[in-house]
């Protein structure tokens, strides 16, 4: 019944000024319906003495001045390098290092198993039989400039000597300075010992 | 409000660890902040670990560098020791958990030699398995 009533009414009543600019929703039949988008003669002047004061004053420059002078005085959220320093993983995979035993003999057996799997090719090794009989590389070099840094040497590694050190900070001026030897790669393994061995043992669980 | 007299107070204390307004003053010239926090240690390079748990995680921590560098403090100059825990890879440091060394381990920790003429030149740590042919001469 009041279906029919409102029916009725649609019917009867003219299309209203307010129906016809309404956002309307529905696809069919708005052909002749259609939404103003530029300025209108009446919003031209209204509110023209604000607009004139606001630009004078540099209204919109003065609030971007005031967030400024806001964030000087909030804490930064930018840190101090090289005073403050971000975290790392005991993960992280930076500089190449040969480690060695406790009693100072090197790890690496130039097994090349580093070699085979690297997939930058990056590690050249030679191997010769030592004085005392063991098998030990002559030329481990490692191009760090080649080295993606994947960290599938330190995983292929059967006695852990080739390992990637939580250094990052080894920046050259030269590219020949990243051409790293054996001794190159022993003497970081020296320096970094306590921080690979720490980083070991924090990770032995996972491994 | 109690904030902004926080904010004063902890001023107060960082200008009083740091010595006073004028090394306060310096300390601001070389670090370019002043802060105030907990004494860890100090590595095998003399330089000086501090820590404020009031800071962020990657600020809380810092370390001051030795006099002796100057102007030319490096990131490098932090001790291998003390590097895990700067970076937030541990929280014991060294100071409490003596760190794992060997009789082999550099005793004192190196900085990037990089652009000075100590730097690593690379060579090769083999014999050269081609040798050039010096001809034998005719002349008598």
């Amino acid at each position: 019944m009041n279906l029919n009533k409102l029916f009725a009414l649609k019917k009867a009543a003219p299309i209203s000024r307010s129906i016809l600019f309404s956002n309307n929703i529905s696809t069919s039949a708005v052909s002749r319906d259609y939404k103003y988008v530029g300025v209108r003669e009446e919003d031209l002047y209204s509110g023209f003495t604000n607009k004139a004061v606001n630009k004078i004053l540099m209204g919109e420059l003065m609030k971007g001045m005031m967030t400024t002078l806001g964030k000087f005085f909030t804490e930064p959220v930018t840190i101090n390098y090289p005073f403050e320093k971000g975290p790392l993983s005991p993960r992280f995979r930076g500089e190449h290092a040969l480690r060695r035993y406790p009693n100072g003999e090197e790890r690496c057996i130039a097994c090349k198993l580093c070699e085979a799997v690297c997939p930058a090719q990056a590690i050249t090794i030679e191997a010769e039989e030592r004085a005392d009989g063991s098998r030990r590389t002559t030329r481990y070099d490692i191009d760090m400039t080649k080295c993606i840094y994947c960290g599938f040497c330190q995983e292929a590694c059967p006695v852990d000597a080739i390992v990637e050190g939580p250094n990052f900070e080894y920046s050259t001026e030269t590219h020949e300075e990243l051409l790293y030897n054996k001794e190159k790669l022993l003497s970081n393994g020296d320096r970094w010992e306590p921080a690979i061995a720490a980083n070991l043992k924090a990770d032995n669980r996972y491994r | 409000m109690t904030s902004i007299v926080q904010n004063f107070r902890n001023l107060a204390l960082s200008i009083k660890q740091n010595g006073g307004l004028y090394r306060s003053i310096l300390q601001l010239y070389r670090v370019d902040e002043i802060k105030e926090g907990e004494y860890i240690g100090t590595d095998r390079n003399g330089n000086r670990y501090y820590q404020n748990k009031r800071f962020f995680v990657g600020r809380s921590r810092w370390v001051i560098y030795n006099e002796k560098y100057g102007l030319d403090y490096d990131g490098t100059h932090v001790d291998p020791e003390w590097h895990g825990w700067l970076h937030y890879v541990r929280d014991d440091p060294p100071t409490v958990k003596p760190p794992i060394t060997y009789k082999w381990v550099t005793p004192n920790p190196q900085e990037n030699k990089t652009g000075t003429p100590d730097n690593y030149v690379p060579y090769s740590t083999v014999k050269p398995k081609i040798e050039a042919w010096v001809p034998k001469s005719n002349k008598k």
